[in-house]
């Protein structure tokens, strides 16, 4: 498993590196620059110009500019991984998963669990200990619009789409799944209906007609009809956030978070609903599942023991690819919402032409899935012990 | 004479179908006797796999109802009696084996899980116990290292193995009745072979009576003590072995012999034919159902329904003309032969 994961990184960074490759090419195809407007204004001097253009490298060849653009983004501005105690924790992480998958071979699921568990809580264990005391500056080159390193500007951009888009996934994870495993176990039944009708408006609505709706109706008359201020229709936090105590910023986050969420995990949860539905529905009708009932088993027990490990597999894999998603934003809700998420960050550096800033954006995303590809493989092999990852 | 281990009388199970109600099981009485083998026969479709399911309660609403019917074990109508009730008979006193042993396994879980869970749901040992009787099922049914075994998951598992498996979940209680639907239909011929003979051994030391369902007559002809013959949700024929393979008297059961060697071909022909006039409550032939099919078809048999009757010195049948066609069936089954 620990080589299979190395080995799935290093395929990842493979892959990294070509899709670098095709964007950046692409971008200089497109033709644009990140000069056009500039040289629409005319007080702005030719010679402003052209040290800009020798600044950012735009007078070197395609090739050279991509070398240059690699050189900055993977070289950190600072680098050190803490000392003697940080090798330390990763040699003993290291150790324990080559050790464990060398020795440990049991294929029965307490065991794979805790051999897993365990190997989580060591390197969890080692980030924490790395964490602590490393000092990488990551840089990834400065955006042409001038406000420093672009990986600052990515971090908080991912920061404030993370905290949307995992609390609109929780939300629709928590309800759609259950939602969906209820609706197959009463298949066409009143209950089973009404949910497939949410299911279809809900997807079938576009994300702004939820957004502004939620908006005007328990942002605004909400407020004008009861004088309750309950939620807030943009940005994350009230521009008073940093007098407010720790319970009063709890609050005012979720005031701000609460909308941009259901307007994502409305859409969400929908497709999470059908899919669980559908996924459990042909579990249901397998041929193990009537072995199971035949047995004498519980229908409770069949349906929560036989029925559902089976059906969590895709659905793992959905959530995986999900979370993925995340990193990239919401550039829709992000907009409607003020929501200053990386979609936001995203659109501004395409109009802007801001090459350092689009790549940031797309390896990014690029790194979420490859990532979480990673992860969704390894949960498809702890659910499914058919799959082994030798 | 000794009391039925299990009577099963006029059992109605119909399916609701976007064409109408499929009358999948129409009033079927059999009775099995403790330590019988019976044979249960009949083409795809003749309800044999429909009536294992309603005796085990596992015709799922709302497609599949049990009409009428009564299913008395041990002076209780299984049909009748609560669910909670009727889960301890299921997997305890009556065991089912299916067909598919490839996909009638959880792949999640270790083939050791599921057996230790059928024990304890039916026994009142600890995890300890239902591990050690777990591992004397796997090597009753001769799973070399069954000890070692328990913790394969049914991947790691031939299909033969996993039938053998199926085998020993279901015998693990010690049940009384053992339903197997087609439990070799999946397997190739040679294990086909070892898992009869391997059911057939197991269930005489124990005792259990075995329903045996199955279109493959060769398997019942070695393994059953009586046979019936089902068509179209009846019974037509039933009786020994020896009633059923040297005197049949249905033309069914006299075709299925007739076509013993070519016996696919023969099946789809009439798996189409009864497809092509789905039995709905409205468009129900009247009559003997195989009339349609039948050389020997009379007017009386388009307007009476035949009953199962005794016929002396041999089995029962459900033909108007059992008597009359005596000779011919006789000698039509000696030129096929």
């Amino acid at each position: 498993m620990f080589a299979y994961v190395i080995r799935r990184l290093v395929y990842g960074a493979v892959t990294l590196l070509a899709l670098s490759m095709v964007v950046f090419w692409l971008l200089q195809k497109t033709g644009a620059s990140p000069l056009d407007r500039l040289k629409l204004n005319p007080r702005i001097q030719p010679d402003y110009l052209a040290s800009l253009t020798e600044r950012y490298g735009l007078d070197k060849s395609g090739p050279e500019q991509y070398w240059i653009w690699l050189k900055r983004f993977v070289t950190p501005r600072e680098a050190s991984i803490g000392g003697l105690p940080s090798i330390l924790a990763i040699s003993a992480g290291v150790a324990y998963s080559v050790l464990a998958s060398r020795f440990i071979k049991s294929r029965q699921f307490a065991v794979r669990i805790a051999k897993i568990g365990a190997g989580v809580l060591i390197w969890g264990f080692v980030l924490f200990t790395v964490w602590n005391r490393m000092n990488i500056v990551l840089d990834w080159g400065d955006s042409f619009r001038g406000d420093g390193p672009v990986f600052e500007d990515i971090t908080l951009a991912a920061g404030a789409s993370f905290r949307l888009g995992m609390t609109a996934l929780f939300l629709a994870v928590m309800i759609g799944i259950p939602l969906g495993i209820y609706q197959a176990t009463k298949q066409y039944s009143f209950f089973d209906q009404l949910g497939t009708t949410f299911s279809f408006v809900a997807f079938s609505t576009p994300i702004f007609i939820i957004g502004v709706f939620l908006q005007l109706g328990l942002g605004l008359y909400l407020e004008r009809w009861t004088g309750v201020k309950l939620f807030y229709v943009a940005g994350m936090t009230s521009s008073s956030y940093e007098s407010f105590t720790t319970l009063q910023r709890a609050g005012d986050i979720l005031q701000h978070l609460a909308l941009p969420a259901i307007s994502i995990a409305a859409i969400s949860l929908a497709g999470y609903s059908r899919f669980q539905r559908a996924s459990m529905l042909e579990v249901l009708h397998s041929d193990y599942l009537r072995t199971a009932k035949a047995k004498g088993l519980p229908r409770r027990r069949v349906i929560l023991k036989h029925a559902l490990r089976n059906a969590m597999i895709p659905i793992v894999t959905l959530i995986s690819l999900d979370i993925a998603s995340i990193i990239g934003g919401a550039i829709i809700t992000e907009s409607i919402f003020g929501w200053p998420g990386v979609g936001r960050l995203y659109i501004d550096a395409i109009n802007a032409v801001d090459y350092p800033a689009i790549m940031a954006v797309v390896m990014a995303i690029g790194a979420g899935i490859v990532v979480m590809n990673i992860v969704a493989d390894i949960l498809y092999g702890v659910l499914d012990p058919r799959v082994r990852y030798e | 004479m000794t009391e039925p281990l299990l009577s099963v009388k006029d059992l109605r199970t119909y399916f609701s179908t976007e064409e109408g109600i499929v009358r999948a099981v129409d009033g079927i009485s059999f009775d099995l006797m403790p330590g019988e083998r019976l044979g249960v026969v009949g083409e795809s479709g003749s309800g044999k796999s429909v009536t294992a399911m309603s005796i085990m309660r596992l015709v799922e609403p709302p497609a599949g109802e049990i009409v009428t019917g009564t299913v008395t074990y041990h002076g209780r109508n299984l049909l009748a009696i609560t669910e909670d009730e009727m889960r301890a008979v299921r997997g305890g006193q009556i065991a089912m084996i299916f067909q598919d042993p490839m996909t009638s396994l959880n792949p999640v879980y270790t083939v050791g899980d599921q057996l230790i869970e059928t024990i304890m749901l039916h026994q009142d040992v600890n995890k300890r116990d239902a591990r050690n009787v777990a591992a004397q099922a796997l090597s009753d049914v001769q799973i070399p290292n069954a000890a070692d075994r328990l913790d394969d998951y049914p991947h790691q598992f031939s299909g033969g193995m996993r039938q053998r498996v199926m085998i020993a979940m279901g015998l693990s209680c010690n049940p009384e009745v053992l339903i197997a639907d087609e439990p070799t239909t999946a397997l190739d011929v040679t294990t086909q072979a070892q898992i009869m003979d391997l059911m057939l051994r197991l269930a005489a030391d124990r005792g259990t009576a075995v329903i045996l369902i199955t279109h493959d007559l060769g398997v019942v002809a070695g393994f059953c003590d009586n046979v019936q013959v089902m068509y179209a949700g009846g019974i037509v024929e039933r009786g020994s072995n020896d009633d059923i393979f040297y005197r049949p008297q249905h033309p069914y059961t006299w075709g299925l012999l007739g076509s013993m060697t070519r016996l696919d071909e023969e099946q789809q022909v009439r798996l189409h034919s009864i497809r092509g006039a789905p039995p709905s409550v409205i468009d129900l032939p009247d009559g003997c159902r195989f009339r349609p099919r039948c050389d020997f078809a009379t007017d009386r048999c388009a307007q009476e329904l035949p009953l199962l009757r005794k016929i002396e010195g041999r089995g029962e049948v459900a033909c108007h003309h059992a008597e009359e066609l005596d000779l011919e069936i006789t000698r039509a089954v000696g030129a096929a032969g």
